[in-house]
């Protein structure tokens, strides 16, 4: 799970660089800047999920 | 830029470290305060050594060596290629770069401080030397050349037509990436013994709350030494500008403090010590993300909302998301400086379009949650394979100071078994 999330967070960086390269318009890069960073808030969650069900699983 | 004044500015920032460790050492248990003040002096020993040995080199200056990538015929400049060992302070030809490299030299130690922080009463002392030399060597290195050393972020304008990724105090080359340590060593090191008993979160309180606030007071003086030199040197500041920058670091601080104590007032009938301390923390690592840039008023806002979040964000933490973090470092260090870097966009001096400001702040953001996290926890996982990060289980009963000094930081004081108090 924890993979899953490094890999969501790097997804979602990337496409805040190709909202950067490919597109030129200020709305069109706000809404894929603001789709990577949702998809890298996703990422960090399954992290915290994961590590929160070890000491959920440990207590 | 004055090259005395400069100086005399870098000279203050080693009390803001000064500070973070008093407020660290005094939040954890008296049974490792000791061990607490000498990770905090081994990391910054660390830290230093290796900064100067590596770090620098791959941090660069701006209008230094550095390696970049084509795309599209620009150049993105993604790290620094001076030489190793700081050899390139030589052959500079002025003091601009012995400058940046002394400045780094301390705010490199602030940021390994901040994961010293989360990992107290628990973290090897081994294990902080061998983190510290990773984020020093290399993970501060790499998003300080972005942000100071004219790297991609910092040329966004030629690169992408947006406006620069400005962060003019180092809130997020400082404080968010130490924040981010810090989290990524509370997972790895999991809560200390006792913290959660059948899923319900105990109280284990700072054993003293006079240090903690003595070093918010310290830390005030650290960090308008430590804002005014990174304006200087980074964003070209002129000295006259130095006093907007002291007047707005005290604001942020006070306002964040307030903030904390009326939000505690509120929700607990009666101002919590700890909570207001951080909460003037959180105020003065928001607020550096734009230093003299901001009106007073917009800087009071950014301070208020700072210290009103960190207080719900040390209760998410601890009883939602069952994070461990003994000073708070997470939610001051790591959620103020990134409210603070988006409020520079959303308030900040802007030529062009508002819109184009928070978008530069954004993608800023957005690197060090996509790159950095990755790269810091991942890196910490590594070394937790190498060198065991967490304490074994009588260590963690018995205290640091026992199991890793071999004597306690208070040998006159009786150690009352009662410490844990029933939230």
């Amino acid at each position: 799970m924890s993979w899953i999330g490094c890999i969501l967070m790097v997804s979602g960086w990337l496409i805040v660089m190709a909202a950067l390269l490919l597109l030129a318009g200020t709305t069109q890069r706000l809404i894929f800047i603001l789709s990577g960073i949702l998809i890298e808030l996703l990422g960090i969650g399954l992290l915290a999920w994961h590590y929160r069900a070890i000491q959920r699983g440990s207590a | 830029m004055s090259l005395i004044a400069c100086l005399l500015c870098i000279l203050l920032v080693p009390l803001a470290t000064a500070g973070l460790a008093l407020i660290h050492q005094g939040l954890g248990r008296s049974r490792s305060a000791a061990h607490a003040m000498l990770a905090t002096l081994c990391g910054l020993s660390v830290a230093a050594i290796v900064f100067v040995l590596i770090g620098a080199s791959l941090a660069g200056f701006a209008g230094g060596h550095s390696h970049a990538i084509l795309l599209q015929h620009l150049r993105w400049d993604w790290i620094g290629a001076e030489p190793l060992f700081a050899h390139g302070l030589r052959s500079a030809t002025g003091p601009y770069s012995a400058l940046v490299l002394c400045l780094q030299l301390f705010t490199v130690g602030i940021a390994a401080l901040v994961p010293i922080s989360a990992g107290n009463d628990r973290w090897r002392l081994i294990a902080v030397c061998a983190s510290t030399a990773l984020l020093a060597g290399l993970l501060y290195p790499l998003f300080s050349h972005w942000v100071w050393g004219g790297g991609w972020l910092a040329q966004l304008a030629t690169l992408t037509g947006l406006p620069a990724f400005v962060d003019t105090g180092g809130a997020g080359v400082i404080q968010v990436i130490g924040g981010l340590c810090a989290l990524s060593v509370a997972w790895v090191l999991g809560p200390r013994q006792g913290k959660y008993t059948q899923g319900m979160a105990t109280a284990i309180p700072g054993h003293n709350i006079v240090l903690v606030l003595f070093g918010c007071l310290l830390a005030l003086v650290g960090w308008i030494g430590l804002d005014s030199a990174a304006s200087m040197l980074f964003y070209g500041a002129a000295p006259q500008n130095l006093i907007m920058v002291a007047i707005n670091a005290m604001l942020s601080a006070a306002a964040g403090c307030l903030a904390a104590v009326v939000t505690t007032q509120l929700r607990y009938r009666k101002p919590d010590a700890s909570l207001s301390a951080n909460g003037w923390i959180a105020g003065l690592v928001a607020g550096s993300a734009g230093c003299g840039l901001l009106s007073p008023g917009k800087t009071v806002f950014i301070g208020l909302v700072a210290g009103g979040l960190v207080t719900f964000l040390v209760e998410a933490l601890e009883l939602k998301l069952l994070v461990d973090d003994p000073g708070g470092a997470i939610s001051v260090h790591l959620g103020a400086g990134l409210w603070g870097l988006l409020a520079f966009g959303l308030f900040g001096p802007t030529a062009g379009p508002r819109s184009a400001a928070v978008l530069s702040q954004l993608v800023g953001i957005a690197t060090l949650l996509g790159v950095m996290l990755p790269l810091i926890h991942l890196g910490n996982l590594l070394l937790n394979r190498f060198v065991r990060y967490r304490v074994d289980i009588d260590g963690d009963w018995h205290g640091m100071d026992i199991r890793e000094l071999g004597a306690g930081a208070y040998p006159e004081f009786v150690m009352h078994a009662d410490e844990f108090v029933p939230r």
